[in-house]
């Protein structure tokens, strides 16, 4: 339950968000036991990380890459 | 009959002259069309010499004729020009040489010219030269382009000028011909050999600037559109003005309109490209920001929704569930309680109204029996027997006299 905070997370940015939109879904529609709805809470919160990671990762890297105009960056 | 020669025998050179001049003598008459490649004309001597080239294979044949068959008023026999020749095969035997021998000479017309190229150009069509399946794309930005063109041509220029400017990194290849007469297309067809055999050299230009039907000719010679056909690399050709069309242009696999138009076709515009790729690249920039702070803003409105946000909502209601019933649950308890309390009251009057307690006090007696059971009959009962009264006050031992007063 810890794999968000990998390196390398196996799970991509959109299988992350596809469970993650699919966890939320299931949270609002209601109708769960205590231990259900905080299991998916945990698994929720865990997938958002993963997903935040990913984005982080790409907005790094579209900085790197930045041409010329983005001062002093090669 | 001659005797069959042998190295005994050997015939002399007269014997052997006379025979071939004989066997070629009776092969008559031809008609033969050519192009003029030779003329020569010595001083006042009745003969004159020319020879006559196949324009589309590397062949020729000497002709004479007669000065007055050369110097036919209005035949303009020039070098490059296309005849006509009525001769018959003749062995001159005094020199053991073969000629043509001319009675009559026509100069091929222009209209005729260009029937004719009109007929070369439906027999090259029909043998799928021309096909569009057959036309070679251009390279990109090809680094080598061979360019054959007159020396110092106005055509030359244009090509090596414009493509410069455009493309500062192209390099040529050059090949410099005659760009008329008769030995122009195998002059173009050697510069084509020698560029197509160069496998630097991705592209070749033909260029020549514009000129006279007649000075475009060779541009329309079957062999060299045959070799243009053969070429491996792509060519560009560029011949007269636009308006003329030569069956090389047909051939070629880009046909520009002109030397500057080639220039444009074979190499891209720097700066054009330049800006095709920044904008392509901001493009794709911005594409890609924009799919990710689109990304971003939906994983933000995620994180913020109440079910992700806050958690303790998740208790929230269940807290409120626990609270309700606990107090459904003493209330209900509180109100069974109460019940029972009055059903115990009522029990408890329906006991008091049903004592025989208050009977007694109203002045009844209950008779009964030292076992305790009740007494109902007097016969139950035997003389003498001891019996207990009970009245409102308490008990009263007696004894059963059946005396003479007793009627019972």
């Amino acid at each position: 339950m810890s794999t968000a905070e990998n390196a390398e997370p196996t799970t991509t940015y959109e299988q992350a968000r596809e469970e993650l939109a699919d966890v939320v879904r299931r949270l609002e529609s209601g109708g769960l036991t205590l231990e259900e709805s905080l299991t998916l809470w945990e698994r929720g919160e865990e997938l958002a990380k993963l997903c935040q990671h990913w984005l982080d990762r790409a907005r790094e890297r579209l900085a790197a890459a930045a041409p010329a105009d983005d001062a002093g960056r090669d | 009959m001659t005797a069959p020669s042998s190295p005994d025998a050997p015939w002399p050179v007269r014997t052997v002259a006379r025979k071939v001049a004989d066997w070629i003598g009776r092969l008559g008459e031809v008609w033969v069309e050519g192009q003029v490649a030779q003329l020569s004309r010595r001083g006042g001597a009745a003969t004159v010499f020319l020879t006559l080239r196949d324009p589309a294979a590397d062949m020729s044949v000497p002709v004479t004729c007669h000065r007055d068959v050369a110097d036919r008023p209005g035949l303009e026999l020039t070098e490059g020009a296309r005849v006509v020749v009525r001769a018959r095969p003749d062995y001159y035997v005094a020199r053991g040489s073969f000629s043509l021998r001319a009675t009559e000479i026509r100069a091929v017309g222009l209209g005729e010219l260009l029937a004719r190229i009109e007929r070369i150009r439906q027999l090259l069509a029909a043998e799928g030269l021309f096909d569009a399946v057959r036309k070679r794309p251009l390279p990109f930005a090809p680094a080598v382009v061979g360019v054959i063109t007159g020396r110092d041509s106005a055509a030359e220029r244009d090509v090596l000028v414009t493509a410069r400017r455009r493309w500062p990194a192209v390099r040529f290849e050059m090949h410099n011909c005659a760009v008329q007469g008769p030995t122009a297309a195998a002059s173009v067809m050697e510069g084509l050999k020698r560029l197509d055999a160069d496998p630097a050299v991705e592209v070749i230009v033909v260029a020549r600037g514009g000129g006279s039907v007649e000075d475009l000719l060779p541009f329309s010679d079957e062999g060299l559109v045959r070799a243009i056909a053969a070429c491996r690399t792509p060519v560009v050709t560029a011949v007269g003005h636009e308006t003329d069309t030569t069956l090389v242009d047909h051939v070629a696999d880009v046909r520009a309109a002109t030397p500057t138009d080639a220039a444009h076709r074979i190499v891209p515009e720097i700066g054009e490209q330049r800006r095709l790729v920044d904008g392509l690249r901001t493009r794709a920039r911005a594409l890609v920001t924009g799919r990710l702070d689109q990304q971003v803003r939906w994983l933000d409105s995620v994180r913020t929704r109440p079910v992700l946000a806050s958690p303790d909502r998740l208790l929230h209601g269940r807290e409120e569930d626990v609270l309700a019933l606990r107090s459904r649950a003493r209330r209900t308890l509180v109100h069974r309680v109460e019940g029972a309390e009055r059903d115990v009251e009522h029990a408890r009057a329906r006991v008091a109204a049903l004592s025989p307690a208050a009977t007694l006090e109203r002045g009844y007696a209950v008779v009964q029996r030292i076992d305790g059971s009740l007494v109902r009959d007097p016969a139950e009962v035997g003389d003498d027997e001891r019996l207990q009264v009970r009245v409102a006050g308490g008990r009263l031992p007696v004894r059963v006299d059946r005396g003479p007063a007793g009627g019972g």
